[in-house]
């Protein structure tokens, strides 16, 4: 199986005018986006702006993506770039703060997230989600806990799975899909339940 | 929801699904949102799985990407330009090239071949033409004829070419003088000088080539008949 056909097809979808087939894309790559990012700012809301902005950017330079390599790839690029940028820019006008001036001010709640960007509410809810999603694993099935995480941890494909597993690729995917199933039905009870605000943050 | 379209969408995810059933499903997940919340929980087990630390979970950044997104102009259906129509230029690129070196290598040849015979021809003026000497008879003075070959004995050896030597002729010479009264006397004088001094050279390239007088060989072979 060709390596990103999945992204391509959304990627495809996206260069014929579909957004929301973007939101898959961003769904899918946030935290992996978030987390390279933080290796050039270590504020987690910083590193979001610039992903948002990475991603931003992605969308308006797609059409000129031909394919000629992963998706990810070239998103990653887009990133890196932008995080660079970035911190030459702070560097540049670092940003001053001044506790006198008006807290209406936008520059503040930039301010406020410098200083302060794990907020406990947020360290809560991130902090339920591992929670929920570790138990969920732990009470996995062994061969649905085993498969789920070569996937996942060591980015095995299907067939290296099944090879190391000593099963058919087609038993990897059930196994694959019915741990995700198990955790997510967890999950969507956080998401869905108490922690239904989550959309509203950020 | 159909675990049939939820067993896909997780192989989608891991990008393990066909590609005929990825454009289908990337078509409903766009549209789906059902669909694309669960597609965005995967992406969270994975993050968690692989213990993304300082990656917030909550953070609410696809909504947020989505609705800067959605003020965005949609991207108009220009299909980029196809890598493989590129690759396909360059590899005519150097075919071009190479058919361009190999024609004028083959008209070189060519030219070369149809110049050959003539250069041998030309360079060929040492070795005479083979002299057949008939021999009038045993016991008779011998007599020599040389008689002139009109055939090479071998095709591989190029005939030679007739010699372009510039003989004044007698009609020409007598001329000359008879209009003698006619020219000047230098120009007169230069004219004959030029004439006796072509004999002389012809005279003394004839006898070096030998091909009118027979070789030393020759002679020999005719006394000695076998």
């Amino acid at each position: 199986m060709s390596a990103d056909i999945s992204d391509l097809s959304l990627v495809r979808r996206v260069q014929r005018g579909d957004k929301g087939a973007f939101d898959a894309l961003v769904l899918k790559y946030q935290h992996k986006l978030v987390k390279l990012v933080m290796r050039y700012v270590r504020n987690p809301a910083e590193a979001e702006d610039i992903a948002q902005e990475a991603f931003i950017k992605a969308y308006r330079a797609l059409p000129q993506f031909r394919g000629d390599s992963a998706f990810y790839t070239w998103l990653y690029r887009i990133a890196i770039n932008t995080a660079k940028n970035a911190v030459v820019s702070r560097d540049r006008s670092p940003i001053e703060y001044d506790l006198d001036r008006n807290n209406t001010d936008e520059s503040y709640d930039m301010q406020g997230r410098m200083k302060d960007p794990e907020t406990p509410e947020g360290l809560v809810l991130t902090d339920e989600i591992r929670s929920t999603v570790n138990a969920a694993i732990d009470a996995l099935p062994e061969d649905l806990r085993t498969a789920i995480v070569l996937r996942e941890l060591e980015g095995l494909s299907y067939e290296e799975i099944a090879a190391a597993m000593d099963c058919p690729v087609g038993t990897v995917r059930s196994r694959i899909f019915r741990a995700r199933e198990a955790i997510d039905r967890r999950l969507r009870e956080v998401f869905e339940g108490g922690l239904g605000r989550v959309e509203e943050l950020g | 929801m159909n675990e049939e379209l939820d067993s896909q969408l997780s192989a989608m995810f891991d990008d393990e699904l066909p590609a005929a059933e990825c454009e289908l499903l990337a078509r409903r997940l766009s549209r789906d949102e059902q669909l694309k919340a669960r597609w965005g929980r995967y992406a969270v087990i994975g993050a968690t799985i692989r213990a993304e630390r300082g990656v917030r979970l909550n953070a609410a950044l696809a909504s947020r990407v989505s609705a800067a997104i959605s003020s965005e102009p949609a991207l108009t259906a220009e299909p980029a330009p196809q890598p493989k129509k590129q690759w396909a230029n360059r590899w005519w690129q150097p075919m071009a090239s190479a058919a361009a070196v190999a024609g004028v290598a083959a008209v070189s040849i060519l030219w070369m071949r149809s110049q050959a015979p003539e250069v041998t021809a030309q360079t060929q003026t040492v070795a005479p033409p083979l002299a057949t000497v008939a021999a009038a008879g045993a016991g008779t003075p011998v007599a020599m004829q040389v008689v002139s070959t009109a055939e090479p004995d071998s095709y591989v050896v190029p005939k030679n070419a007739p010699r372009r030597l510039v003989v004044p002729s007698t009609e020409l010479a007598n001329y000359v003088v008879a209009h003698s009264e006619f020219s000047s006397p230098v120009t007169r004088r230069n004219l004959l000088s030029a004439f006796m001094a072509s004999e002389s050279g012809t005279t003394a390239g004839t006898s070096a080539t030998g091909s009118e007088e027979p070789t030393e060989d020759v002679q020999d072979d005719a006394k000695n008949p076998q």
